[in-house]
């Protein structure tokens, strides 16, 4: 078999995992920022500071193919419930990149200076107003390469799911190989498809960044 | 009545004691500034009238508003007290625009057109007219110190603050913040000045106060301090800057 003939045999299989992949990431994303959002604010809190805290060592601690296991076996088991392999993708992916995400975040709106605070409330605004209007606002530009570098992190993460039987890129390219025994080539194949996929999104995540940070260049 | 009261007013950080017990009386219309060597407590007393800084001990009074009391609306008296920093900290997301308008619109006190009429206004003034659409980072620093200022006074404040407006700038920009300085004193502003600039204090100030460890050490006009201080300090400060 030439590599075009595995090329063209494998591909079907492999974009069908893309699209589950994708399907998984569009949903997880999404979700990891509102986890990462709460645990953002519960941070910044005096009294549910340690639920922000407790959640993110949990997480930074453990190895994600531990939270899948726990979540898609322990949990389902204690819960005495019956979960899909996408449903427990999403909530652990989603939690995982949460915690991340989080970090990021606080990290984004302590690297406002201080001086943003002072001047919006030395005219007025009370706390809510300087965080919506001026603080947050800078945040986001200073955050988006962290938070797109974990998205595709997270992107890649995905194939992790594949252990739990989901079928996404990573588990399509063991199933071809287990027919073909074309482990060199298939692999291969597999990398490009996340390759490409990654590879967009940072282009994407650049043009955003370049289209945001206008006013903070000197012309 | 005083316009500005600040009674027995002590300042900790920690274990630092920066003001250690400041009274001071500034009446309506009158330039006072506040000069002294750097960690004397000028600026943070300047902070303590906003109550930017919360002070340890003591009570500020503005308009016959006691602002340390916790029942007062801290936010709606700070509408009325202009603040100029020595870093400027003009919004850099926003244009000049919308840095002036951002807090009458946002605090209601004006609609948009109103703001943005009286925005373009006070950028006349400051001489700005042309730049109300660049980011503050296409600014020299002396143009953006002027729009610091005319952000301050679109809330209409009837004090302002000022914490070293000039220091971070190049020396050939420092004479066109005074300018802009120099009349909203004309015009009877009431004004507090924490400055290194003793030109301005002298020519400008209705009052000259010296700080130093945490103390007025000693005030009186700028004639007084400048030309024949009292205090062994005042004399060996003023020896060194003038």
């Amino acid at each position: 078999m030439t590599f075009f003939e595995i090329f063209q045999q494998t591909m079907p299989m492999l974009l069908k995992g893309a699209v589950i992949t994708l399907k998984l990431t569009v949903v997880t994303l999404p979700l990891a920022v509102i986890f990462g959002l709460i645990s953002c604010l519960l941070g910044m809190t005096k009294h549910f500071k340690f639920i922000s805290n407790i959640y993110i060592a949990i997480i930074r601690g453990t190895p994600i193919l531990v939270q899948v296991f726990f979540i898609y076996f322990g949990l389902a088991q204690f819960l005495g419930i019956k979960m899909t392999a996408y449903v427990a993708g999403v909530i652990s992916l989603s939690m995982n990149a949460g915690a991340y995400l989080s970090e990021i975040f606080r990290g984004g709106i302590q690297a406002v200076s201080i001086g943003q605070t002072e001047a919006a409330r030395s005219l007025g605004l009370p706390y809510a107003n300087t965080m919506w209007k001026v603080i947050l606002p800078q945040a986001i530009r200073i955050v988006i390469p962290s938070v797109v570098n974990q998205f595709i992190i997270t992107l890649k993460d995905t194939s992790i799911i594949s252990v739990i039987g989901l079928m996404d890129i990573t588990m399509q390219g063991k199933q071809v190989i287990s027919r073909t025994y074309k482990s060199f080539q298939i692999w291969i194949l597999v990398g490009c498809v996340y390759f490409v996929i990654c590879y967009t999104l940072s282009k994407i995540s650049r043009y955003i960044e370049r289209r945001l940070s206008i006013g903070k260049n000197r012309s | 009545m005083a316009k500005i009261e600040v009674k027995g007013l002590i300042k900790k950080f920690g274990k630092l004691e920066v003001l250690k017990g400041i009274n001071l009386q500034v009446e309506e219309g009158e330039v006072v500034c506040l000069i002294g060597p750097s960690g004397s407590g000028k600026s943070t007393l300047l902070r303590c009238i906003n109550c930017l800084e919360y002070p340890t001990e003591g009570s500020i009074t503005v308009d016959g508003q006691k602002l340390t009391d916790k029942k007062v609306n801290i936010n709606k008296a700070r509408e009325d007290i202009g603040m100029v920093f020595q870093q400027f900290n003009l919004f850099p997301h926003l244009s000049v625009i919308k840095n002036i308008m951002l807090a009458p619109v946002d605090r209601k006190k004006m609609t948009k057109e109103e703001a943005e009429r009286k925005g373009m206004e006070l950028l006349s003034r400051v001489g700005l007219a042309d730049k109300r659409d660049q980011y503050p980072a296409q600014l020299s620093g002396g143009q953006q110190q002027r729009v610091a200022i005319a952000r301050a006074l679109c809330m209409g404040p009837d004090i302002m603050l000022f914490d070293e407006p000039t220091s971070a700038l190049d020396p050939e920009m420092v004479g066109e913040v005074l300018d802009v300085m120099k009349e909203l004193a004309r015009e009877g502003m009431t004004m507090v000045v924490v400055t290194h600039e003793m030109g301005f204090a002298r020519e400008v100030g209705d009052r000259v106060l010296f700080l130093d460890g945490g103390y007025i050490v000693e005030e009186g006009t700028p004639e007084q301090i400048f030309s024949n201080p009292q205090n062994e300090r005042t004399k060996a400060f003023l020896e060194k800057v003038l």
